[in-house]
């Protein structure tokens, strides 16, 4: 009979170390692909919106605004300043450019209704959420962008995984703390069910995959699917000088990336735009916890 | 065993008083270096507003030694992120190569030196659904800094417009809405009428 710490141990290990094993899409769903002009025809038919009981502080003018912007220029899509949306705001980067029509309607849906289905999955909103979207401040562009603050919200309000495990539930201010985390396991769960793609997922939440050649992995990567990154941000992205700590805090989509000697130029999209910085292979190999390949099925 | 228990406890408040009083310094700090430093800093503030409007951009020191900057290069399409030692000639065959003000960068890579700025930046921030920017400064800390204690830097936002304030000087949203306006989740106090400054762990 093993010990309860050891049991313990052993489901802790194993919930991290599930990302790491590669694993196939069984949702066979196929999302509908649509074009830019399709979504925007969508939008122009759906003519004026009123104001919604479900989404107190959403003004209808705002919201339509945000949609077109989404689906005109997806690269601009901001998680927020000092919010834990990137992971949210990293998988919607290839639904906003694959489905733009699938995205409208389903926004729309949940604008009238307060409720939506997308594919098999239906999403029904707390409370809190419906009283919160629209509200949040001091957040950047993301201040004036109703759309996103719902949508956001939203896909963290319905998925959950072990970093949600304290915090299950929205309060005000959450989307700056574990209520809005994301980790790796649950980052491929939803782009698996959300988008039907087929993922292939190398790294965990502690442990940095093993990459002998990276370069060579990550460029096959790009040439066949879109890309995913999990990285160490305080490296990155520094925001002070102090002691890091060897974690994972973000997800960015690789975009493109060129080696000269060992320095490897990288091209991502974060924080509503694209950026290129120069590193070297083994600032990569120490910063990356996570790559995600997605083709479609 | 009642001996060491006083010693541990008269350690600890020394501990305690030592602490407040530090924090309570980096208040007056703040204030006291902007007086200080302030022909730098506002000039700082008016070159890198010109500059950047003609193509936006950020400045950061990555080292203490201030030996090694950081280069954010806006463009249309995309942000260029360069790291140089200071004086390396690649530097400007970079700024020229994308059509930057080489000789304004260079200018205010030396003041930021001077007064120990770390980082330099235009932010928006939103009136009404209204987009505006503001300079955001950051103060390399220069207090005796506890090992494993994040350190704090004194930050100075610079606004084109008058801002409120409430009672205690701190910088609200509007003068009808009365809410505290965070900016990086920190709150403001006022220095001037459009200078503000607050003590962060994070320069940006």
């Amino acid at each position: 009979m093993p010990q309860p710490r050891i049991l313990i141990c052993l489901v802790f290990s194993y919930v991290i170390a599930f990302p790491a094993m590669a694993f196939q899409a069984s949702d066979t769903a196929l999302l509908p692909r649509s074009t830019t002009a399709e979504a925007l025809r969508f939008i122009r038919e759906t003519g004026h919106l009123d104001s919604s009981a479900h989404w107190p502080h959403i003004r209808p003018g705002s919201f339509l605004e945000n949609l077109k912007i989404n689906i005109l220029t997806p690269l601009v899509l901001y998680q927020g300043s000092n919010t834990n949306f990137c992971g949210y705001a990293a998988l919607s980067y290839p639904l906003l450019h694959d489905d733009p029509l699938g995205y409208a309607r389903f926004m729309l849906a949940l604008y009238h209704d307060g409720k939506a289905s997308w594919g098999k999955i239906f999403f029904k909103p707390s409370e809190g959420i419906k009283q919160a979207a629209g509200t949040l401040r001091f957040k950047g562009v993301l201040d004036i962008r109703p759309a996103d603050q719902l949508w956001f919200l939203l896909l963290a309000d319905h998925f959950k995984g072990y970093l949600n495990f304290f915090n299950h539930h929205y309060d005000p201010g959450d989307e700056n703390t574990f209520w809005a985390a994301m980790n790796y396991g649950k980052f491929n769960r939803i782009i698996n069910r959300l988008l039907s793609y087929k993922v292939e997922a190398r790294g965990t939440d502690l442990i940095r995959p093993d990459i002998p050649q990276l370069y060579e992995y990550l460029s096959n990567c790009l040439k066949t699917g879109i890309t995913f990154l999990y990285v160490n941000n305080t490296f990155l992205h520094k925001k002070d000088h102090g002691t890091k700590f060897g974690f994972p805090t973000h997800f960015l989509v690789l975009t493109d990336i060129s080696q000269s000697g060992d320095t490897l130029t990288i091209t991502y999209w974060d924080y509503g735009g694209r950026s290129l910085k120069q590193v070297s292979t083994a600032f990569l190999k120490k910063i990356l916890f996570g790559v995600t390949h997605c083709t479609k099925n | 065993m009642r001996n060491n228990i006083s010693y541990l406890t008269f350690f600890l408040a020394v501990i305690a008083i030592i602490a407040l009083t530090l924090g309570s310094c980096a208040t007056v700090n703040v204030t006291n270096y902007y007086s200080r430093h302030r022909p730098v800093l506002d000039s700082i503030e008016s070159t890198y507003k010109a500059a950047y409007r003609e193509k936006p951009f950020s400045i950061e020191f990555t080292e203490r030694s201030f030996n090694r900057i950081s280069l954010e290069l806006m463009t249309d399409s995309l942000k260029y992120i360069y790291e140089f030692d200071l004086g390396e000639g690649r530097m400007r065959d970079t700024l020229l190569k994308y059509g930057f003000d080489d000789h304004a960068i260079s200018v205010l890579i030396g003041q930021m030196r001077s007064v120990h700025c770390a980082w330099v930046n235009n932010l928006d921030y939103y009136v009404n659904e209204d987009k505006r920017w503001m300079v955001y400064i950051s103060i390399w800390p220069q207090a005796f800094n506890f090992p494993f204690v994040n350190k704090r830097y004194n930050i100075l936002t610079y606004f084109s417009q008058p801002q409120y304030f409430d009672d205690q000087g701190r910088l609200m949203t509007g003068r009808r809405i009365r809410r505290i306006r965070k900016i990086n989740s920190e709150v403001f106090r006022r220095i001037n009428d459009t200078v503000c400054y607050t003590s962060s762990d994070r320069f940006r």
